[in-house]
C-alpha cells in the first residue's frame, strides 16, 4: 500500500465525503440511481469508480462535482457542502469539450479565464502543461485538426491549469482506442505523481482502474450502490510493463472481473 | 481554367438562345425583345439605370441591415424571455404569415413614397428568417458544453459570449443568407407600390411605356444586383468557419 496515502488519510479529514447519498431520476419511469451510496476519498488519493454502463457511477461523480442535484445524504468536498460547482474541482469529461473556434492554446486558457485566474501566473503554467502533454507546436491547431487523444490531452491541460486540488474523470479516455487509452494512462499517472491531486475517476476498465488506483470502488445497477472496495496494493510509481507482471495484479484482475461479472479481461 | 470555359459556354448559350431563339420563334419585340435590344436600351439609359440602382442599393442595405439587427434583437429577446417567446413570437409569426406584399400599400400609406417605406417593406421581408437563425442558434449549445461550462464556473455573461454565440453563428449566418435575397425583393416591391425613385419604380414606368427593352434591362440589372448582394453575404459568412464540424 502506498504509505504517506495510507498516513494521510488516517490523519486529516477526507478530500471526498460522500454519506448516504440517494437520487431518483423522476421521469416517464422512476429510476433509482444511487441508493444510500457512502465514500470516502482521502487526500491525495486516487480512487476509480467501476461498474458496467448505467450503474449510476456517472451519476455519483456529477453529484460530487456540482452539476446533479442529490435527494437525501450529504456530500461533502473538502468540508463544504456540494451545492453547486466548486472553485477546488476540476471535472474532465469523456467529450474532450474543445470548442472548434478556438485554437488549443485558447481552449486551454479558457478555463482559467470563466474562473477568472490571473493571467501573468496561468501563462508560464499553460506553456509547461503544453509540453508534458505533448501538444508543443499544436498550440495553434484548432481542435477538428487533432487527433481524439491529443484533443482529450488539451482538455486535460485545460483542467490541470486550474490547478484542482480534487479532480474528478469521467471516463476521459472511453472514446479513445485501446492503444492510446493505454499511453494517456501512463502519462495521466506520471502528471498525477508529480502533483498528486485527489483524483475520482470514473471507468468501466478494469485494467485502467487497477494500472491507475490506490483504491477501487466497484458499483452495481439499478439501484446504483457500490459493492466492494478493493486497495491496489501495487508499488508506485507504476510502469505498465513491472505492473502487468506483477502477482497481485493479475489477482485484483481476476477478483475485479468476478465482480464484475466478466470472466475475460479486455486486455 | 476548366471551370470558367463551362461557364463562359453555358452563359453564351443561353444568352445566344434568347438572341435567335425569339426572332426564330417569332415573338413579338413588345412581348420578348432580342437580348442585344434589352443590353442597347440598358446602354442608351445607363445614367439612369446607374442612379436607380444605386438607390435601391442603399434601400436594400438600409432594410438589410435593420433586418439583422433587429431580427437578432428579437430572436435574443425572444430565447431569453418566456414572456416575449409568449406574446411576441406568435405575433412574429402571424406577420410573417401575413402576405407581405399586401402589407407594402400600408407601408406607403405611413411612411410616404420615399426612403422610409422601401426601408420599412424590405425589412418586413427580411427580418423573420433573421429571428429564427438566432433563435435556433441560439438553442444550438450542445448540452456537454454547457456542462462543462457550468463545471468551470462560467458567469452567464461569459456563457453568452464565449460559448452561446459563436455556437449559434452557423445558424445565424444561413439565415442572413436567406434574408439578403429577401431584402432585395422587399425593396423592388416598395418601389413597385409607390415610388419615384428605384429599379423597380423604373421598370414600372417602362413597363407603362411599352418598353420592354428597358424593362428586361431593368430585370437584368436587379439580378445582377441581387447575385451580387448573395455573393457578399456568403463571403462574410465565411468568417464563421466552424460551421459544418462538430463539437
Amino acid at each position: 500500500m502506498n504509505a504517506p496515502t495510507q498516513e494521510e488519510s488516517a490523519q486529516s479529514l477526507p478530500a471526498i465525503a460522500v454519506r448516504q447519498v440517494l437520487k431518483t431520476f423522476v421521469g416517464k419511469h422512476e429510476v433509482k440511481a444511487l441508493e444510500a451510496v457512502d465514500l470516502s476519498v482521502a487526500p491525495r488519493e486516487f480512487v476509480s469508480i467501476l461498474g458496467p454502463s448505467g450503474c449510476g457511477k456517472s451519476t455519483l461523480l456529477r453529484i460530487v462535482a456540482g452539476l446533479t442535484p442529490y435527494e437525501g445524504g450529504e456530500v461533502r468536498v473538502q468540508e463544504r457542502l456540494v451545492k453547486g460547482p466548486g472553485p477546488e474541482i476540476g471535472v474532465v469529461f469523456q467529450s474532450s469539450n474543445m470548442l472548434p473556434w478556438l485554437t488549443v492554446a485558447q481552449n486551454m486558457r479558457l478555463g482559467t479565464q470563466l474562473r477568472g485566474l490571473p493571467a501573468d501566473t496561468i501563462k508560464p503554467k499553460l506553456a509547461a502543461l503544453t509540453e508534458t502533454l505533448g501538444l508543443k507546436g499544436f498550440e495553434n491547431h484548432h481542435p477538428h485538426q487533432l487527433s481524439g487523444g491529443m484533443r482529450q490531452r488539451a482538455a486535460i491541460g485545460q483542467i490541470l491549469a486550474l490547478d484542482p486540488q480534487i479532480l474528478l474523470m469521467d471516463e476521459p479516455f472511453g472514446a479513445l482506442d485501446a492503444l492510446t487509452r493505454d499511453r494517456l494512462n501512463v502519462e495521466l499517472l506520471r502528471i498525477w505523481q508529480e502533483l498528486r491531486q485527489t483524483v475520482l475517476l470514473v471507468t468501466h476498465s478494469i485494467a485502467e482502474a487497477v494500472f491507475l488506483s490506490d483504491r477501487v470502488v466497484v458499483m452495481s445497477g439499478r439501484p446504483g450502490r457500490i459493492v466492494k472496495e478493493i486497495s491496489i496494493d501495487l508499488p508506485r510509481p507504476r510502469r505498465p510493463e513491472d505492473i502487468k507482471s506483477h502477482p497481485r495484479y493479475g489477482e485484483y484482475i481476476a477478483e475485479l472481473s468476478r465482480l464484475m461479472g466478466v470472466f475475460n479481461d479486455e486486455h | 481554367m476548366k471551370r470558367v470555359l463551362e461557364t463562359v459556354i453555358f452563359w453564351g448559350l443561353l444568352a445566344a438562345l434568347w438572341e435567335f431563339g425569339v426572332g426564330w420563334l417569332g415573338i413579338r419585340r413588345y412581348l420578348l425583345p432580342p437580348l442585344s435590344a434589352v443590353l442597347g436600351a440598358g446602354w442608351e439609359a445607363r445614367e439612369t439605370l446607374l442612379a436607380e440602382t444605386w438607390v435601391t442599393l442603399l434601400e436594400v442595405l438600409a432594410g438589410f441591415g435593420l433586418a439583422v439587427v433587429g431580427g437578432v434583437l428579437l430572436g435574443v429577446l425572444i430565447h431569453l424571455s418566456p414572456l416575449a417567446r409568449r406574446t411576441l413570437y406568435p405575433l412574429i409569426t402571424a406577420l410573417q404569415s401575413m402576405p407581405k406584399i399586401a402589407l407594402a400599400p400600408l407601408m406607403i400609406v405611413w411612411f410616404g413614397y420615399g426612403f422610409a417605406s422601401k426601408l420599412a417593406s424590405t425589412f418586413l421581408f427580411a427580418f423573420f428568417p433573421v429571428v429564427v437563425a438566432t433563435l435556433g442558434g441560439m438553442a444550438n449549445v450542445p448540452i456537454h458544453l454547457d456542462e462543462h461550462f457550468k463545471a468551470l464556473g462560467a458567469r452567464p455573461w461569459d456563457r453568452f459570449w464565449r460559448l452561446q454565440v459563436p455556437a449559434a453563428l452557423p445558424a445565424f449566418v444561413d439565415g442572413i443568407k436567406i434574408a439578403m435575397p429577401l431584402a432585395v425583393i422587399g425593396a423592388i416591391v416598395g418601389e413597385f407600390i409607390g415610388a419615384e425613385q428605384g429599379l423597380g419604380h423604373l421598370m414600372t414606368l417602362a413597363t407603362a411605356n411599352a418598353q420592354t427593352d428597358l424593362m428586361f434591362a431593368a430585370i437584368l440589372v436587379i439580378t445582377a444586383l441581387a447575385v451580387f448582394l448573395y455573393w457578399g453575404v456568403e463571403r462574410l459568412a465565411k468568417a464563421v468557419w466552424w460551421r459544418g464540424i462538430s463539437f
